[in-house]
């Protein structure tokens, strides 16, 4: 049986009033076309990151992120533009998880094998997650807009 | 760590209601595309299921019921766990009603109520990749024991709001599905509702690796060097070399630039290049449910030998298949399966 070592394990909650303006700082740029739960998520895991001195993930670690919530937040300003036309295509775009990962993938620098795979008993999450991982470990996220976002990387211990 | 297998699988999409009828259309030279249209004046070809019921989740939850009856895997124990591969979800009732009830993980919760399944619930949603990645999670908790069999769903029924989105974002065909065609114009997307058996017992298809890479690159397009990366990750774990390969499925959406980017990276992979194959232009762009989908499709072909409407010149010999996902989001994923029969 693997056993693991958390390299940092980061919460943030509640969250700072400043959060976005300190990704910005942190980022050096102010993150474009992603929504508010999409940024949460790159707050979070650039903390994360920074806690185990590492400027991104190494290759072959992979990337895992859940979520109660979503981004149901943008699925309701869809359905609400739906009402009088055509969503709006960032709108449409903001509802997609995988936008989320895609944005991960791009201000951390990284190409890997990056999810949004949910279950409601956070350890089957988790579990499913170290199954899947390799020795590089793993960066696994639970993020929930306006509320918090609690990241850990984690290795296999050798 | 144990073998994983293709125990049993069912589609409805447009081509039919079951695997059966689905091939037959398809043998008979396939179906048309219904216009959709999602707003005054807009409208684009679509591969629609034939059931009009207008009451979404009592249709949802018939086709479910439907499908995963036909995979088998409601004829053993429900209790492995289950995972529901989708991009869209519940997206048409939401879009019908504005009534927000439970959270994200809700209505994965209902669709296994609707079968009647007690294992793990999970939802998977990548986009486009969201059905291929849930194979890989399931084939890896049977890989190391956690269970002997599980249930992939892969889920993308109509709404208004995604074909609206692609149409918004200009990547719809006004046409129809050219997938690496030369006058290619655009995706055509369809609804699919797929169910993969897996199981650690034997039987004809060995699930034999995969491999899922994200690129944010390119949100919306194919990135390269992330199709390279996909496929030698894929190879690798299934110990096999890019001669192996007697087929490949692509994801082959029909559009402009994607199509062809992706046919040059895979043959930075594979030269010479193996037969390929596409579904696209006989059910559309199925997004989360197209890699269920399509390898439902693919192994019931090969399996009842209807290999004419595969492709114009049909491999004599198919041992070993990669079968590709490539999705909005910079998702890039690939499972290769083995037939054991040969």
């Amino acid at each position: 049986m693997t056993t693991w070592h958390t390299q940092a394990h980061v919460l943030v909650d509640p969250l700072p009033a400043d959060w976005r303006e300190q990704l910005v700082a942190h980022l050096g740029r102010r993150p474009r076309r992603i929504g508010a739960w999409a940024e949460l998520a790159l707050y979070g895991a650039r903390l994360c990151l920074d806690a185990a001195k590492e400027q991104t993930l190494p290759a072959g670690a992979q990337l895992r992120v859940a979520s109660l919530i979503g981004p149901l937040d943008s699925v309701r300003a869809m359905t609400e533009q739906a009402k009088t036309g055509l969503p709006m295509p960032f709108t449409f775009m903001q509802s997609q998880p995988s936008q989320m990962l895609a944005a991960l993938s791009l201000y951390l620098v990284w190409q890997g094998d990056a999810r949004f795979t949910l279950c409601r008993d956070k350890q089957a999450a988790l579990q499913l997650a170290q199954q899947e991982c390799g020795p590089a470990g793993m960066l696994f996220g639970w993020v929930e807009e306006d509320r918090r976002t609690e990241w850990w990387r984690l290795v296999p211990s050798p | 760590m144990n073998e994983v297998y293709l125990a049993g699988r069912g589609l409805a999409s447009a081509l039919g209601p079951d695997l059966e009828s689905g091939l037959t259309a398809l043998s008979r030279g396939g179906v048309t595309p219904i216009r959709f249209e999602v707003a005054s004046g807009f409208a684009w070809p679509y591969y629609a299921i034939a059931d009009e019921d207008p009451d979404w989740l009592a249709r949802a939850a018939r086709i479910t019921h439907r499908v995963a009856t036909e995979s088998g895997a409601l004829a053993g124990p429900r209790t492995g766990p289950l995972f529901l591969g989708s991009s869209s979800l519940d997206m048409g009732v939401l879009e019908q009603h504005h009534e927000f009830r439970g959270d994200y993980q809700t209505f994965a919760e209902t669709v296994a109520g609707w079968i009647d399944w007690r294992g793990p619930v999970f939802t998977v949603s990548t986009a486009c990749t969201s059905g291929m990645n849930a194979v890989l999670s399931a084939r890896m908790l049977i890989r190391h024991s956690h269970t002997d069999h599980a249930l992939v769903l892969g889920m993308e029924l109509r709404n208004r709001i995604t074909v609206g989105g692609f149409g918004g974002m200009q990547l719809l065909s006004p046409t129809g599905a050219q997938p690496l065609g030369q006058a290619r114009n655009g995706l055509v997307l369809g609804e699919a509702m797929a169910a993969l058996h897996l199981s650690s017992q034997p039987s004809r298809w060995r699930l034999a690796g995969g491999a899922n890479v994200v690129d944010g690159r390119d949100p919306a397009g194919t990135v390269p060097s992330a199709v390279v990366a996909m496929c030698q990750q894929a190879l690798a774990e299934s110990g096999l070399s890019p001669t192996d390969i007697d087929l490949i499925k692509p994801q082959a959406a029909g559009g402009l630039a994607n199509d062809a980017t992706e046919a040059r990276a895979l043959r930075q992979v594979f030269n010479p290049l193996p037969e390929l194959v596409s579904f696209k232009a006989a059910i559309g762009h199925t997004l989360g449910a197209a890699g269920p989908a399509e390898l439902a499709l693919l192994d019931y072909a090969q399996d009842t030998s209807l290999n004419a409407p595969l492709a114009e010149q049909a491999p004599k010999r198919v041992r070993h298949v990669l079968a590709s996902i490539l999705g909005f989001g910079g998702g890039h994923t690939a499972v290769v399966l083995e037939d054991c029969g040969k």
